[in-house]
C-alpha cells in the first residue's frame, strides 16, 4: 500500500477545505462544519473497533463526555496548562475509562458487548447529570462559587471560528492520519487477525487481549479528544448533549456511514451535524433527520454492509479499474447478534475432526 | 518428538481424548482416524485451544499445556485450520508477516516473510491482496504463516481437502521440502491416505479417542485393528 498515495490527497484535500470552507461560509455553516469534523474523530474510534475488529462500543459518546468535561475542567483553572495540552489529557483520560468500559470485550461481543457499553454511557450520563460541566467556579466539578460563567477557552492561536475550523481539521487530521498508520503496521494485522476469528489470531502469535485492549483505549483517546475540541467549539458544553440515545446514534451513523473505511467516519460526521442543519435551514424538523438516519442504517445492513463508504469505494475502484477492497466475509458485515454468535464460536474453530 | 502422556479431552460425557499415550517421533508424522476419532481436539490441545482434563504434553523438554495459545504459537508450534483462514483485505506478504510480527521485537523482518514467502511457492503473488488469490493459493498463505519466524512444530489439519490432484501433488512437494528447510516436525491429519503414505515417517491412527497404531506410516496403516476401525468389521483375533 503506496503511503504516499493516500496521505498525499488527504492532506490537499484537508489544505483546500481548511482554506475554502471558512471562505465561503458564515459562522453557523462553519461551527456545523467544525461539529462534523470534531464529530468524525469520534466516529473514527467507533469505525475502528466495528469496522476492523467486529467489537460494538456504545459508550463512545459518552467517553466524548469524559474528554470534554475533563479538558474543559483543566481550562478553566487560574494559570492553566496550554489548551492543546487540556485536550490531550482529555483524551488520555477518556482513554483510560475506555479501557475500563471495553474490559468486558475481552469475554463478551456482538449484542453482550453492545448491551455492556450501553450500560456505561447510561452511567455516565447520570453521573454528568449529578455533577454538571464546569463552569468556572472552584472545588472538583469547577462549579462552586460560580459568578461570571465562563466558556471553554480555545487556543490563543485559533480564537476565532476560521481558525478553530482550521485546528480541528489539524488535530482530527492528526487523528485519522495515526489510526491509518496504525493500520499499516503490527497492530493492523493483529487486529485484521482478531476479526478473521480470535482462534487465528491466536495460532498467528497475536495477543488477543492486548490487541482488543489497545483499540479501545485508542478509540477512547479519539473521543476524548474529540470532546475536547466540542467543549472549546460550543463554549459550554449541556449535560443533555451526553445521552446514552446519542452513544447509540454515534454507533449507528458509524456503521451506515461505513465503519471499515477510514472515510465513513467523514460521512458519519457529514450526517450528524450538516444532515441536522440542512434540514433545520429548510424548515424541516430535526426529528426527520433521525429517520433519515433510521432508512440508513435499515439499508445499510440489508444492502450495504460495508455502509456509503464501501458503496463509495466500490464506485470508485469500478471507474479506476480496480478490485474492491473491503472486509472479508468473516469481518464487520454480519450483523450485532450474529457478532455474538462469531464471537462464542471463534474459540473453538472446527472443535470436531 | 512430541511427547504425549496420558491426555483425555473430555467434551461434557464426552471423551474425545481417551488417555492418549504416544510419543510422535519422525519428521512428518500423519495421524488419521475415522470422523470423531479426535484428530483435530489432539491438535487443538497441542495449540491450546482446548484445556485437557488429565496428562501432558512435552516438546523440546517443555510441558508445552502451560503456556498461553498466542505463546505457543510465538513458541514455535503452529496450525492451520480445516477451513483455510487467511486475511482477505491485506496482502499475501501481512497475512505472513503477523506471526513474524509477534516472535520479532518489531519492525518488518522481512528476511523471515520472505523465507516464508518462498517456501511456500507465493513468490509473485507476495504483494497481491489476498482475496484475489484461488482456494489453493490461500491455503498456502496459511501455510506461510505458519512456517514463518522459527517453527518447532507445525499441525496441518485436512491442508489437501478439496484441492485438485494437481494442486495436491504440488503441495506434496511443499511439505516434504519443509521439516529440511525448517528444522520443524510436521503433523498432517488428512483423509487422503495416498499422501499421508507419500509424506508421512510415521503414523499414529485415532479411533474414538483412543491410539489403536502408532510406527512407521506402512506399518500402522495395514495393522488389523486400523481395517477393523475404519471398515466395521472384525477381524480373525
Amino acid at each position: 500500500m503506496g503511503g504516499a498515495r493516500t496521505v498525499v490527497p488527504a492532506v490537499v484535500v484537508m489544505a483546500v477545505l481548511g482554506w475554502l470552507v471558512p471562505a465561503v461560509f458564515g459562522s453557523f455553516w462553519l461551527k456545523t462544519f467544525t461539529a462534523a469534523v470534531i464529530y468524525a474523530l469520534a466516529s473514527l474510534g467507533v469505525g475502528l473497533l466495528y469496522g476492523r475488529l467486529g467489537l460494538v462500543s456504545l459508550a463512545n459518546f459518552a467517553l466524548r463526555g469524559v474528554g470534554a468535561w475533563v479538558s474543559l475542567r483543566l481550562s478553566l483553572l487560574e494559570n492553566h496548562l496550554p489548551i492543546v495540552v487540556n485536550i490531550l489529557i482529555g483524551g488520555v483520560v477518556a482513554a483510560v475509562i475506555g479501557t475500563l468500559v471495553g474490559l468486558p470485550a475481552l469475554r463478551l461481543r456482538g449484542l453482550y458487548l453492545a448491551l455492556v457499553t450501553l450500560m456505561g454511557a447510561g452511567a455516565f450520563f447520570v453521573v454528568i447529570n449529578a455533577i454538571g460541566f464546569p463552569e468556572g467556579g472552584t472545588g472538583f466539578s469547577g462549579r462552586e462559587g460560580t459568578e461570571a460563567l465562563r466558556n471553554a477557552p480555545r487556543p490563543e492561536f485559533a480564537q476565532s471560528d476560521p481558525a478553530f475550523f482550521r485546528f480541528s481539521l489539524l488535530v482530527v487530521g492528526l487523528g485519522f492520519l495515526l489510526v491509518w498508520a496504525l493500520l499499516q503496521s503490527k497492530s493492523g494485522r493483529a487486529w485484521a487477525m482478531i476479526r478473521r476469528s480470535e482462534a487465528v489470531a491466536f495460532s498467528a502469535g497475536v495477543n488477543v487481549t492486548l490487541y482488543k485492549t489497545f483499540a479501545f483505549t485508542l478509540a477512547g483517546f479519539l473521543a476524548g479528544v474529540a470532546g475536547g475540541l466540542f467543549a472549546a467549539n460550543v463554549g459550554r458544553p449541556g449535560t443533555g448533549d451526553f445521552g446514552a440515545a446519542a452513544s447509540i446514534l454515534l454507533f449507528a451513523l458509524t456503521m451506515s456511514a461505513g465503519s471499515y473505511h477510514l472515510i465513513g467516519a467523514v460521512l458519519a460526521g457529514v450526517l450528524a451535524r450538516v444532515l441536522p442543519a440542512l434540514f433545520s435551514e429548510w424548515g424541516i424538523p430535526a426529528d426527520v433527520a433521525n429517520m433519515v438516519f433510521g432508512f440508513l442504517l435499515m439499508v445499510s445492513l440489508t444492502a450495504a454492509p460495508e455502509g456509503a463508504a464501501g458503496e463509495v469505494h466500490r464506485l470508485w475502484e469500478r471507474i479506476t479499474g480496480k478490485r474492491p477492497s473491503g472486509p472479508d466475509d468473516a469481518g464487520s458485515g454480519g450483523s450485532i447478534a450474529g457478532g455474538a454468535g462469531a464471537g462464542g464460536s471463534s474459540a473453538s474453530v472446527e472443535a470436531a475432526s | 518428538m512430541i511427547d504425549i502422556q496420558g491426555v483425555t479431552m473430555m467434551f461434557g460425557g464426552v471423551r474425545s481424548l481417551d488417555d492418549l499415550t504416544v510419543g510422535l517421533d519422525g519428521n512428518i508424522v500423519g495421524i488419521v482416524g475415522p470422523n470423531g476419532a479426535g484428530k483435530t481436539t489432539l491438535l487443538n490441545v497441542i495449540s491450546g485451544f482446548h484445556t485437557p482434563v488429565a496428562g501432558s504434553v512435552v516438546i523440546a523438554g517443555q510441558n508445552i499445556l502451560t503456556m498461553t495459545p498466542y505463546a505457543r504459537a510465538r513458541w514455535g508450534i503452529r496450525r492451520t485450520f480445516q477451513t483455510e483462514q487467511v486475511v482477505d483485505d491485506i496482502s499475501v506478504r501481512a497475512n505472513i508477516e503477523v506471526m513474524v510480527d509477534s516472535t520479532r521485537g518489531g519492525g518488518p523482518a522481512s528476511d523471515a516473510v520472505d523465507r516464508a514467502i518462498e517456501l511456500v511457492g507465493l513468490g509473485a503473488a507476495a504483494n497481491r491482496p489476498t482475496r484475489e488469490l484461488n482456494a489453493f493459493e490461500r491455503r498456502l498463505v496459511e501455510l506461510g504463516r505458519a512456517v514463518a519466524g522459527s517453527p518447532r512444530v507445525i499441525m496441518l489439519d485436512e491442508p489437501a481437502a478439496g484441492l485438485s490432484e494437481h494442486e495436491t501433488l504440488t503441495l506434496r512437494a511443499t511439505l516434504a521440502a519443509l521439516p529440511g528447510a525448517t528444522g520443524a516436525q510436521l503433523l498432517l491429519i488428512d483423509h487422503d491416505v495416498e499422501l499421508i503414505a507419500a509424506l508421512c515417517d510415521t503414523t499414529a491412527v485415532l479411533d474414538f479417542g483412543r491410539l489403536i497404531a502408532y510406527g512407521p506410516t506402512n506399518e500402522s496403516l495395514n495393522a488389523p485393528a486400523v481395517k477393523d476401525a475404519y471398515l466395521g468389521v472384525a477381524t480373525d483375533e
